[in-house]
C-alpha cells in the first residue's frame, strides 16, 4: 500500500477504518484530507462536488440520525495500476455496508419519527495517496422511507415541495449533470466478475432463463426496500419488474470486479446503469414515458451447489435508489404537485 | 461413495438430490429405500421412529401445504462411508397454507422459514436423524402467536394428559450413530463461541463476531450487527439461566468456493426460572434442542470473524413444555 499511512494493512482495512474514523468517530473535518480536492460523489439522488459538499451532507445526516452506525459487510476491490502515481498505489474499492440509526431529530426525512432504520449502502471509491479521489454511491433510500412509515411516491413528491418545487429541488443524477472524474477504469478481469457481468447482462437482455442455471436454488437475495428473500422466483421478480419498467432503456455495465480471497467465497461487484424511457408496466407503475437514469450497484457471492458442482450465485445484494427514479418520473410528468 | 448409488458424486449431492426426490418430486415411497425401517427421528416436538411414520407425516404436511418447496442452502458434513456420514443440512422452506392440518384451518397465507436436519447416512440410507423446523416462524407468518398456538395444540391433541410430549433426552432411542463430529478448527471455534455465550460471557460477541454479522434466528427473525444477535441469545439464556448446556455434535469445514463454516448441535436442559423470551418464570423443566450453523470471514480481531449465523430452536415445543407443566392449557 505505497502512499497510504502505514497503519493500514490492506484495502479493506483502510476503507473500513476511515469509514469508522470519519462517520462514526466524528472526525468529519478529516474529509478535507481524506477526500481529494474537487472530488465528485455521484449518487442517484444528486451529484456532489468537493469535500465541502460531503461534509455538509454528513453533518445534516448526523444531525437527524445522531446514533448512526456503519457496519462494513464486505470490501470487494481491485488494483488500479493506471491510476497509480510516482508516490502512491491506486485501488478501486466496492464497499457494502449496513447502516443502523434512530430517526430522532428533524431533517431531510421530516419531523423525527423516533423509528429505528437499517438499510444498505454500496459505495465505489477510487483511492490513492491515503485519500478517496472519485466516488459512486447507492443508498437504499426506499428502505429508509418505508421504515419511517412513509409511502415512497408520496414521500418523494413531498420532498420535491420541501426542496422548493420542481425548479429549485435537488436534481437526480443523469448523464447530463454528471461530472467526469479522474477514475475511468472498468475494474479487473477476474473470472468471477466476468461471470456475474454476463449473468446480469443476459437478464437485462430479457434472457431470464439464466436465473435457474446461474443462481443457486436457495439463493439469499437482499434487494431494494430492505427486502431479504430467497429463491429463483424472487430473483426473477426483482429483475423482471425493473427491466419491464424500462424495456427499451440502454443497459451498460460500467464497472466489474471479481475476487477469490482466503476465508471468503468467490465474489463479484458490479456497477451498471439503465438509461431510457419509462415505457413499460413494472416496478414503477403506469408507464409515463419519462426519461430515467438508473444507477445500480450489486454484489454477489458464489458457491458450489449448481448441477455437477458448477458455481452459482448463493447471495446477491442489489441496490437502486427508488426515490431518485420516482423523482425523475414525477418531475417530468408534472405529477409532483 | 462406497455403498451409495453411483449417481451421487458426494454427500452434499446425495442429500440435496434425495431431498428433492422424496419431498418435492413426491417420491414418498422411496423413503422405504432411503430411510431405514426403524430410524429414530428426533424433532423438538417429539421422537418418531420408523420410515412409515415419516411417510405419513410428509403426506400430512403436503396435504396442508401442497406447494411446499425445500431449498437446500448448505450441507455441512463429517464422517465417511465406514463410520457413517453426518450431514447437517440447512434449508429454506416455503409454502402456502391451503389445507387443513397441524396449523389449523387454511389461512391462505404464505410462509418462508428455515429448517436444519442432521442426518446420519450409510449404504445409501438415512439411519439416524435430528431435525429442527422453525415452527414459530410458520405460526407467526400464518397470523398466530406461538404461546397461544402451543396451548391450542394441546387442546387439539386431547388435553394435557393425552397431548404428545415434546422431546426429552429421557425418551431418546439410540439409532446407531455415535460420532461427535470432526475436530476441524472452525467447528471448535463455533463450539467455543456457543459455550462462552452459555457461560454468560457475552464479551465473546463483540470479540468473535463480525461487526456486520447477519443472524437468522427462530421466529423467522433476522438482523444485522452485534446488538441483534446478543439480544437473541440473552433472551434465550435468561429464560433458562441455570439449565445445563451440552454440545452433542460439531463439524467444521473448509471447502473450495465456500467460506470456512461450522455446524453445532446443542441442547439446554433445566428449569424455566428466568425472564426472557418465554414470559414470567414458571419453574418448568425444559429441554431445548438447538442447531447452529456459521460462516466465518476475514474481518475481525485476529483475522477472522463470524459473518453469518443461522440458529434454530423450536419455540412451539418450548411453550408446549411450559403449558403442560403449568396447566395453563386446561
Amino acid at each position: 500500500m505505497k502512499g497510504f499511512a502505514p497503519k493500514w494493512r490492506d484495502v479493506p482495512h483502510f476503507i473500513i477504518g476511515i469509514t469508522k474514523e470519519i462517520w462514526e468517530d466524528r472526525n468529519i473535518g478529516s474529509l478535507r484530507r481524506r477526500y481529494a480536492p474537487g472530488l465528485v460523489v455521484r449518487s442517484p439522488a444528486s451529484v456532489v462536488v468537493d469535500s465541502s459538499g460531503v461534509i455538509a451532507a454528513t453533518m445534516a445526516t448526523l444531525a437527524e440520525f445522531p446514533d448512526r452506525e456503519l457496519l462494513g459487510e464486505d470490501v470487494i476491490w481491485c488494483d488500479d495500476p493506471e491510476g497509480a502515481t510516482a508516490t502512491s498505489d491506486a485501488y478501486l474499492s466496492s464497499h457494502r455496508l449496513i447502516c443502523t440509526a434512530t430517526h430522532s431529530h428533524p431533517g431531510l426525512y421530516g419531523p423525527p419519527t423516533g423509528r429505528r432504520v437499517s438499510y444498505r449502502i454500496l459505495a465505489d471509491c477510487a483511492i490513492r495517496e491515503d485519500a478517496v479521489y472519485d466516488e459512486w454511491l447507492v443508498r437504499d433510500q426506499s428502505a429508509i422511507v418505508e421504515q419511517l412509515g412513509f409511502d415512497v411516491v408520496e414521500w418523494t413528491r413531498d420532498l420535491i415541495a420541501r426542496e422548493g418545487g420542481p425548479d429549485r429541488c435537488v436534481k437526480p443524477m443523469t448523464p447530463a449533470n454528471d461530472v467526469a472524474g479522474p477514475y475511468k477504469r472498468r475494474g479487473n478481469g477476474n473470472e468471477w466478475g466476468q461471470r456475474y457481468a454476463d449473468s446480469i447482462s443476459r437478464i437485462m437482455s430479457a434472457d431470464l432463463n439464466v436465473i435457474p442455471t446461474h443462481y443457486d436454488r436457495a439463493v439469499n437475495l437482499f434487494y431494494p426496500g430492505g427486502q431479504v428473500i430467497s429463491g429463483w422466483s424472487a430473483a426473477d421478480n426483482f429483475w423482471m419488474g425493473l427491466r419491464a419498467a424500462f424495456p427499451s432503456a440502454s443497459f451498460t455495465i460500467d464497472h466489474v470486479i471479481g475476487r477469490d480471497d482466503p476465508l471468503m467465497p468467490p465474489r463479484a461487484a458490479l456497477r451498471w446503469s439503465l438509461h431510457g424511457k419509462h415505457t413499460g408496466w413494472g416496478r414503477f407503475g403506469t408507464p409515463t414515458g419519462a426519461e430515467v437514469y438508473v444507477m445500480g450497484m450489486c454484489q454477489a457471492e458464489y458457491g458450489p451447489f449448481a448441477e455437477h458442482g458448477a458455481p452459482s450465485i448463493r447471495r446477491e445484494y442489489a441496490l437502486i435508489d427508488e426515490t431518485a427514479i420516482w423523482k425523475q418520473i414525477l418531475l417530468q410528468t408534472g405529477a409532483h404537485a | 461413495m462406497k455403498g451409495f448409488d453411483a449417481q451421487f458424486t458426494d454427500l452434499p449431492d446425495y442429500i440435496l438430490k434425495i431431498t428433492k426426490e422424496i419431498w418435492e418430486d413426491r417420491g414418498l415411497t422411496t423413503l422405504h429405500r432411503y430411510y431405514a425401517p426403524d430410524l429414530p427421528m428426533r424433532f423438538p416436538s417429539g421422537i418418531v421412529t420408523g420410515n412409515r411414520g415419516v411417510i405419513d407425516g410428509t403426506l400430512a404436511t403436503l396435504a396442508e401445504f401442497p406447494d411446499r418447496q425445500l431449498l437446500g442452502e448448505d450441507v455441512i458434513w463429517s464422517g465417511d462411508e465406514d463410520a457413517g456420514f453426518l450431514s447437517s443440512h440447512r434449508l429454506v422452506t416455503t409454502g402456502t397454507h391451503t389445507g387443513h392440518g397441524a396449523f389449523g384451518k387454511p389461512t391462505g397465507r404464505r410462509f418462508t422459514i428455515r429448517a436444519i436436519a442432521d442426518c446420519a447416512a450409510k449404504n445409501n440410507a438415512i439411519y439416524d436423524e435430528w431435525l429442527i423446523r422453525d415452527a414459530g416462524g410458520i405460526v407467526r407468518q400464518l397470523g398466530m402467536k406461538p404461546k397461544r398456538f402451543a396451548r391450542d395444540q394441546i387442546k387439539a391433541e386431547g388435553g394435557p394428559e393425552k397431548a404428545s410430549r415434546p422431546f426429552h433426552p429421557a425418551d431418546d432411542i439410540p439409532g446407531g450413530y455415535t460420532s461427535r463430529g470432526n475436530d476441524n478448527e472452525w467447528g471448535t471455534r463455533l463450539a467455543d463461541i456457543l459455550t462462552r455465550i452459555m457461560d454468560k460471557d457475552f464479551t465473546v460477541i463483540r470479540a468473535d463476531y463480525d461487526r456486520a454479522v447477519r443472524t437468522e434466528h427462530p421466529g423467522a427473525k433476522g438482523g444485522w450487527g452485534w446488538d441483534f444477535v446478543e439480544t437473541e441469545w440473552m433472551r434465550l439464556r435468561s429464560s433458562f439461566p441455570t439449565a445445563k448446556f451440552e454440545i452433542h455434535h460439531q463439524i467444521g469445514r473448509s471447502d473450495p468456493a465456500q467460506p470456512p463454516r461450522a455446524a453445532v448441535r446443542w441442547s439446554l436442559t433445566g428449569t424455566h426460572s428466568g425472564f426472557g423470551a418465554f414470559g414470567k418464570p414458571t419453574g418448568t423443566e425444559v429441554h431445548v434442542m438447538g442447531i447452529t450453523h456459521a460462516e466465518f470471514g476475514p474481518f475481525g480481531y485476529g483475522g477472522a470473524g463470524l459473518r453469518r449465523e443461522f440458529t434454530l430452536w423450536d419455540e412451539i415445543a418450548i411453550w408446549k413444555q411450559i403449558h403442560l407443566h403449568t396447566g395453563a392449557c386446561s
